[in-house]
């Protein structure tokens, strides 16, 4: 195991007098695909918010490259490396794609008021560079001629895609996704999938993923964690969170264990007697 | 007949007669009778009547506008000429039955004029074509008739071989255009723009020159109001903050140039420019003051806020307090132009050559901040604030960056403002100039130079050129903003995004690079 990119120790949020995270710790090395599971108002998105500066955690701690960032706003959290996108789809919807990535490279342009007002070398050379490389990026998530659509013009897919491509003008050391198959069909998830797996091996990316869908947790995750209720009932990889009885009480309900074994044997007779 | 084909029509010419009527109580079919007259040429002294014939075509004009209106768009010609019939009639058995009461005031002599200020018994007689008893008869026909012709307009207009007509005229006109623009030697292309540019140079330098005193006074104010409503809209167009209380850096910058080069009651005379500059700086100085408490608030509050300080600046300058200071409620006169190379630069030609040099730069200085890192930042700031946070823009130094630029303009055109008229007082400062910039904004576009040079035309230039219409002012404003929202709610003008893959693609072609492979391809 390499160093870890992102630990979270420890954390708790709570409103009014619902935990909504409680005592969570996670470890994310780098270079990994990491995902977070379990049932919905389980505390998932709430823990993203804790992680990307929209909340502050009550107690614990969030360690990047080993500094502290809870309580950072969200802009300083961004301009550290940590991009993110959104349960449900946050573009920019009056401006276009192209525009969408331009705000995403923010941070990683100086150029300031007083040079676009006088239109200084340092500005053209910065703004042609800019427009270069969103058009890379537009290309790269695979919105090449679409560059010019305003962002709410563009189909679902091509949305999830334009968010995941603003949050990769960051250049990002860490890439929180929420839920980024939600409302597709099962080709369009399938290229999703390739799509995430091909951020990590490309660009280096350290991946952490919000899924329902369990065929894509499972065939791209190097580790999983499972919350219920706030709190991580289990942690590991795909085969050993397959099997642990709590998660499936946490997806099924109590007894859900056994009535997942009895369903396994069935269905195995039934592939038997065929 | 059906009677879902009557109902609809009977309603509208009810509705349309309640309008008339209202335009008859409030006296504005003489006014309307009047620019006719003048749009026809007729010589039409201030307070006297127009001709009778004015009133008649009016009348039938308005007749037309409802049985066009009235006549649905996809039923058969008989039917929309029922259509219009009955809406003609409807409108005219109304205005009859007001007619019957107009004249029987008439007739019996009474002054109205004690509860309806503006309906006089000339205009009254005006309005009755002075017929007397028989003009309700008159009125129905007239009003039928006129609705009958709207409607065979339509029929006529809206017909198959009209819009044939029009787009053989239309296709006619685009292969015109496509062959002029094959035809054109490169030496046009290349230098086509700064031609132009030129040609409005000049035009914009000896056009001053001629057209008298009256014309600049107007072109200088609409030039004025452009380059508020360029700050207006980085404030509320580019990072979405809703200010009510524009007109407060107006004032600052006004107030800055009057105290600081008038005789009283200062008597600093640092001159024109040095004064104008620390307007500038005045204005940015309450912007910040303003926009540091104020950042926090979004939306209605921060309307309310920004709408509270906008007064409270104005009654401050009013008030007794500081009247040695400020000059109180009677303002400060005498106010000293501006000087060039130690020449006095303060005609009327003169300053309507600074505020066109000032608003040029000005949209220059807006293209250049919208195409730019902060400009975008602004516009994700007002779409969506906290997604742009997460994206890494800094909200609160980008929309305070946004207030101070936007108030540095209102400044700049306040000072100017100042110094043109040769006076300011808190008169110049109401809560009407924020909304009139406002307006402007919103009448002519948000984000959009033309729609804002469209909108200070429209809303400030047409008024001063139609003074007829000033008792009406507001009610026009209104109208019109009701109409706007409805017909064209993003304004004349409005804006567009730019095409910055499409440049891009077009500037690869004209280099003869090849375009980059991406990784998807």
């Amino acid at each position: 195991m390499t160093d870890p990119i992102i630990q979270v120790k420890n954390v708790s949020k709570i409103f009014g007098g619902l935990t909504a995270v409680n005592q969570v710790d996670i470890e994310v090395p780098e270079k990994y695909i990491y995902s977070i599971i379990g049932p919905n108002g389980a505390g998932k998105t709430t823990l993203f918010n804790c992680i990307s500066g929209f909340y502050f955690p009550e107690k614990g701690e969030i360690l990047f490259y080993g500094d502290p960032i809870q309580g950072l706003s969200t802009n300083l959290v961004a301009w550290l490396g940590i991009s993110r996108t959104y349960q449900n789809i946050r573009l920019f919807s009056n401006l276009t794609a192209v525009e969408n990535i331009l705000i995403g490279l923010h941070p990683n342009l100086k150029t300031n008021w007083v040079d676009a007002i006088i239109h200084t070398k340092r500005f053209r050379k910065e703004e042609g560079g800019s427009v270069k490389e969103a058009l890379r990026l537009l290309d790269y998530v695979g919105l090449k001629g679409y560059g010019d659509f305003l962002a709410k013009n563009l189909p679902y897919g091509l949305q999830r895609r334009l968010e995941i491509g603003r949050a990769l003008a960051n250049q990002p050391k860490l890439l929180l996704l929420d839920e980024p198959t939600a409302g597709m069909n099962m080709n369009e998830t399938a290229e999703a999938t390739h799509f995430i797996k091909r951020l990590r091996d490309e660009l280096g990316i350290t991946i952490i993923l919000i899924e329902h869908d369990m065929k894509v947790v499972m065939g791209i995750s190097d580790r999983i964690s499972v919350l219920d209720y706030g709190t991580k009932i289990a942690e590991g990889n795909a085969a050993e969170i397959q099997a642990n009885p709590r998660v499936i009480e946490a997806y099924l309900g109590p007894g859900g264990a056994a009535l997942s074994e009895k369903y396994k044997k069935q269905r195995l007779s039934y592939a038997k007697s065929n | 007949m059906n009677k879902n084909l009557v109902s609809p029509s009977l309603k509208r010419g009810l509705t349309f007669g309640i309008v008339m009527i209202i335009f008859v109580l409030i006296d504005l079919d003489v006014m309307v009778a009047t620019m006719l007259s003048k749009l026809f040429g007729a010589n039409v002294i201030r307070g006297s009547l127009p001709d009778v014939r004015f009133m008649v075509l009016f009348l039938i004009l308005f007749g037309m506008f409802v049985g066009w209106s009235t006549s649905s768009d996809d039923a058969k010609p008989t039917t929309k000429l029922f259509q219009a019939l009955v809406a003609g009639l409807t409108l005219g058995v109304v205005l009859g039955l007001f007619d019957l009461i107009l004249n029987q005031l008439i007739v019996t002599g009474t002054d109205v004029r004690k509860y309806l200020a503006a309906l006089a018994p000339e205009s009254i007689r005006l309005f009755l074509f002075d017929q007397g008893a028989i003009s309700p008869l008159l009125h129905l026909g007239l009003f039928t008739v006129a609705s009958l012709l709207g409607s065979l307009m339509k029929i006529l207009l809206k017909s198959e071989s009209a819009s044939r007509f029009f787009k053989g005229v239309k296709s006619g006109y685009q292969g015109l255009k496509a062959k002029a623009q094959a035809n054109t030697p490169n030496w046009v292309k290349k230098y086509g723009k700064f031609l132009l540019f030129l040609l409005i140079g000049l035009l914009a330098f000896f056009l001053p020159r001629i057209w008298g005193s009256y014309n600049n006074y107007v072109v200088g104010l609409v030039g004025l109001y452009v380059i508020l409503g360029i700050g207006l809209n980085i404030i509320v167009g580019l990072s979405g903050q809703l200010m009510l209380g524009f007109a407060a850096f107006f004032a600052m910058g006004a107030y800055s140039v009057a105290l600081l080069n008038a005789p009283l009651p200062h008597g600093i005379m640092l001159g024109f420019w040095p004064s104008l500059l620390i307007g500038i700086l005045m204005a940015v100085v309450a912007a910040v003051l303003l926009g540091l408490p104020v950042m926090g608030m979004r939306g209605d509050y921060l309307a309310i806020v920004t709408l509270g300080f906008g007064e409270i600046i104005r009654i401050l300058l009013k008030s007794d307090l500081l009247t040695s200071f400020t000059g109180g409620p009677r303002g400060i006169q005498d106010i000293r132009g501006p000087t060039l190379f130690g020449q006095p630069f303060s005609s009327d030609i003169d300053y309507t050559y600074i505020i066109l040099v000032v608003m040029v730069l000005s949209i220059i200085i807006y293209k250049r901040l919208e195409r730019s890192r902060t400009g975008r930042a602004w516009l994700a700031v007002k779409e969506d604030t906290k997604v742009a946070q997460a994206t890494g823009v800094n909200i609160m130094t980008n929309k305070l960056l946004a207030l101070c630029l936007g108030a540095a303009f209102a400044g700049l055109a306040g000072g100017i403002f100042a110094a043109r008229n040769q006076f300011t007082g808190p008169n110049d400062h109401q809560l009407m100039v924020s909304m009139n910039i406002l307006s402007i904004l919103i009448v002519g576009g948000v984000n959009s130079i033309p729609g804002i040079i469209l909108g200070a035309f429209t809303l400030k230039g047409l008024p001063e050129i139609l003074r007829e219409i000033e008792n009406y002012r507001l009610l026009v404003f209104g109208g019109l903003l009701v109409v706007m929202m409805i017909s064209r709610p993003e304004g004349l003008w409005p804006a567009t995004r730019p095409n910055i893959e499409k440049d891009e693609g077009n500037k690869l072609k004209e280099d003869g690079a090849p375009g980059e492979g991406g990784l998807n391809d």
